[in-house]
């Protein structure tokens, strides 16, 4: 069967990016519901607050249609989405600082599932996370990065230093770093 | 500094993290069961990833997803339609074909008349026969005047490939242009190019 005629759900990678370029319908907004959630969540963990997270997620969809194009299929849409996701938090950290949002109620926007702990619990948990989020925001963005990418995505340190432009052996140093500095930052109260 | 002057080497920043994530086991590095402070190293780095994996993205109402595609799709449509007739093959060749077209004309235009305005002094009198009336038509591409003429060569090679509906598109013929003045020609102008050509062409036996 040709590509054409087959549902979009069934395409592969190479085909869905051959089907956006062809301008079939629905095809980007399947790519867009595949990886929404993981964009959103590194943008989030980049930046530590929903607001600039959503914003950021849009531009790293934008950028990516854009870049269409060049998508080569050498790595998955998904390590592609990373590496521009990477870049478009590194530039937006490096633009302005975020450190004032970062005491973002939790409560405001996270969605929880009530019954499956008692309330004083989840509290305790929350703010516990919430201080480690600050903290792993505050981080240098190169570590930061590497750190959100390794612990968080499961990347491997060869896939990180390609979305990084390094070595491994500057991955894992900058691994080591970034959590060397969150122990600072957390210091004892963790 | 150990007692025998051997200095101490410690172990490297990446393999303590091939150590704390146990990508390589703790024998194949013979330091550390001699090393406090690598040990320690060691330990911190794998509390820190406990730590750090235990800590979860919050979770956006599901809700969220279905507004977040919808931004994304109305941003990529904006984007779509903005750059469609710069990056459309067909839309450049619909924007470049008259503008090609409206430079070999005026390439012709030019041509033609530098020819006919530089020529050398007409020969004071013409032969009787050779006298063109006025009602008569000159056919300057196909008579014989046109096989000598080496700029009515040129001219005609030029307007080969020439799309004069593209011409026409490209606002050729704008108030101002050559082919205007050519074409709104009143009957003095008129006169006097048909004498200039009558003029070039009788030498060459027309």
């Amino acid at each position: 069967m040709a590509a054409a005629d087959q549902p979009l759900a069934d395409l592969d990678e190479r085909a869905l990016v051959d089907a956006c370029l062809a301008n079939q319908p629905g095809a980007f907004d399947l790519i867009v519901e595949r990886h929404r959630r993981s964009v959103y969540q590194l943008c989030y963990r980049f930046v530590g607050n929903h607001e600039d997270a959503s914003d950021l997620s849009q531009d790293v969809f934008i950028r990516a249609f854009r870049g269409l194009r060049r998508f080569r299929g050498q790595s998955s849409i998904a390590t592609w989405l990373y590496r521009i996701g990477v870049n478009v938090c590194l530039n937006r950290v490096s633009a302005k600082s975020t450190l004032g949002k970062l005491t973002e109620p939790i409560h405001d926007r996270q969605f929880v599932d009530a019954g499956a702990e008692s309330a004083s619990d989840r509290i305790l948990k929350e703010e516990r996370a919430a201080h480690v989020r600050a903290a792993i925001a505050q981080l240098p963005p190169t570590q930061r990065a590497t750190l959100i990418l390794r612990m968080y995505h499961e990347m491997s340190h060869q896939e990180i230093a390609s979305i990084l432009g390094s070595s491994v052996g500057a991955v894992k140093a900058n691994f080591f770093h970034a959590l060397a500095n969150l122990k600072k930052l957390l210091g004892e109260g963790i | 500094m150990p007692e025998d002057g051997t200095r101490t080497m410690h172990l490297k920043d990446d393999e303590l993290v091939d150590l704390a994530e146990g990508a390589r086991p703790e024998s194949s590095a013979p330091h550390l069961a001699s090393c406090e402070q690598c040990r320690r190293q060691v330990r911190d780095l794998r509390a820190m990833m406990s730590v750090a994996a235990d800590v979860e993205a919050p979770e956006p109402s599901p809700l969220y997803w279905d507004h977040l595609s919808a931004r994304v799709r109305e941003a990529v449509a904006t984007e779509a339609a903005a750059r469609r007739p710069w990056l459309d093959e067909a839309a450049w060749r619909r924007v470049l074909m008259p503008a090609w077209a409206a430079v070999v004309a005026s390439i012709i235009i030019v041509v033609a008349l530098s020819s006919r305005l530089m020529a050398p002094p007409p020969s004071p009198a013409p032969p009787a026969a050779a006298v063109v009336k006025d009602t008569e038509v000159i056919d300057l591409w196909n008579g014989p005047a046109a096989d000598d003429d080496e700029s009515l060569t040129l001219v005609a090679s030029l307007s080969a490939g020439l799309d004069l509906e593209a011409a026409g598109e490209a606002g050729l013929a704008a108030g101002g242009s050559a082919e205007h003045a050519v074409t709104h020609m009143d009957d003095d102008d008129l006169r006097e190019l048909r004498r200039l050509l009558t003029q070039e062409l009788a030498p060459s036996g027309a």
